[in-house]
């Protein structure tokens, strides 16, 4: 028992880990990592919005007919997201701005709803919140890397805080839309070439 | 129970719960979504306008309905007297639509002290020249008894030049808040004493 929560607990650190090994939310992972603080915040709301979305479809799993359980997550998910937004607005307010329109648009974030579907419904809710935080740290934690590598090198910068002397030339084409791409690629590249390496299996197709 | 019921059953009750959960959790917050609106948003402007910290100022607010809507007041205390208000007036038809300005009215001595901007989406270069310290200087030490106009119209405004339609939305938006402050002058002060 103890082995399948801690099973599910590593999971989403590095076996599951979103964006890169599941390839879901990629476009929140794209257009709000400019800087570190941005790939935090974001990936602190998603992961709460995960993991009470996981907890509370886990607990109705039983009652919603299997018909309109799309509905039915949505509906619940949608909540949630704007719960987070009211909260961000109410306590976080500079950062609620930065990512703007990204926060509602969690809702359609395909993490949310994959893991709601694959995982929450069919197990119970004490261990699909535990599914829902080991995904939220992996995806806070990829989302601070991309966001941090982008800063970096995009603006000489990380979380605010000036990196190099005043002679560096950022390369600010990092922060621009294309340099996420061209990180994301990178980075999804040498995790593969890791993978391979240590002979994993992959999961992405 | 037949399958089509229960779908409909659960999902209505989902919704429902949910609509309340959202509900509460606006209401229950809205009071800090004001105040961190009023230090991010309008703190700068009334930073400015009465030259204190944002933070001093902020806790003196009275809102007084007005038409439909509501137009907050914030004002400051001299020898127990109000003697600045900041009032939030809307300048309507800018460039990029509604203007959200604050003006800074001097009741003691019956002079505007200035006009700030809270947001706008004007042209950046253009209208967005709104924001610069040599346009809104020119509000300093009006009368608060004769209209505020460009001198196109007539007034004393010099208007940001390619960006008329932002400067009389200013100047629309400081004759509102003249006019509203005219004609409720002793309700603020009343709401001000009642705090």
């Amino acid at each position: 028992m103890a082995q399948l929560y801690l099973d599910t607990l590593t999971g989403g650190l590095w076996k599951r880990i979103p964006p890169f090994r599941l390839v879901l939310g990629l476009c929140p992972a794209l257009a709000v990592t400019m800087s570190a603080e941005n790939g935090l915040g974001m990936g602190v709301a998603t992961a709460c919005v995960i993991i009470l979305s996981n907890g509370v479809i886990s607990a109705l799993r039983n009652l919603i007919p299997h018909k309109v359980r799309i509905a039915s997550y949505i509906a619940i998910i949608a909540t949630l997201v704007s719960i987070v937004e009211i909260v961000m607005k109410a306590f976080f307010f500079p950062l609620s701005q930065q990512l703007g329109i990204y926060i509602p648009l969690i809702v359609v974030n395909c993490i949310v709803l994959g893991r709601a579907e694959g995982f929450a419904a069919k197990n119970p809710p004490l261990l699909a919140m535990v599914d829902g935080l080991s995904i939220g740290i992996g995806y806070g934690l990829s989302l601070t890397l991309i966001g941090s590598i982008r800063e970096i090198l995009g603006a000489g910068t990380w979380f605010g805080l000036p990196l190099f002397g005043e002679s560096f030339e950022p390369m600010s084409f990092f922060v621009s839309a294309p340099g996420a791409f061209v990180t994301i690629g990178i980075l999804l590249a040498v995790q593969n070439l890791y993978s391979r390496r240590r002979g994993e299996k992959f999961i992405q197709g | 129970m037949s399958e089509i019921t229960r779908m409909v059953l659960v999902l209505s009750v989902i919704a429902g719960v949910c609509s309340a959960a959202l509900t509460s959790a606006n209401y229950l917050l809205a009071p800090y979504i004001d105040q961190q609106t009023d230090f991010y948003v309008r703190g700068p402007a009334l930073a400015r306008l009465f030259d204190t910290p944002a933070e001093e100022v902020l806790g003196n607010k009275v809102v007084i309905a007005h038409g439909t809507g509501e137009v907050p007041v914030f004002f400051i205390m001299e020898d127990d007297q109000v003697s600045r208000l900041a009032v939030e007036a809307v300048g309507t038809g800018g460039y990029g639509g509604d203007l959200l300005l604050m003006i800074g009215i001097d009741l003691i001595n019956n002079r505007l002290t200035g006009m700030e901007t809270v947001s706008h989406s004007e042209t950046p270069g253009l209208g967005g020249r709104i924001e610069e310290e040599g346009f809104r200087r020119q509000w300093r030490g009006l009368s608060l008894d004769q209209p505020v106009a460009t001198t196109t119209e007539g007034g004393t405004i010099d208007g940001i030049s390619g960006a008329s339609v932002t400067s009389q939305a200013a100047t629309r938006g400081t004759n509102a808040a003249l006019d509203f402050v005219r004609g409720n002058r002793e309700l603020i002060l009343a709401e001000i004493a009642g705090l």
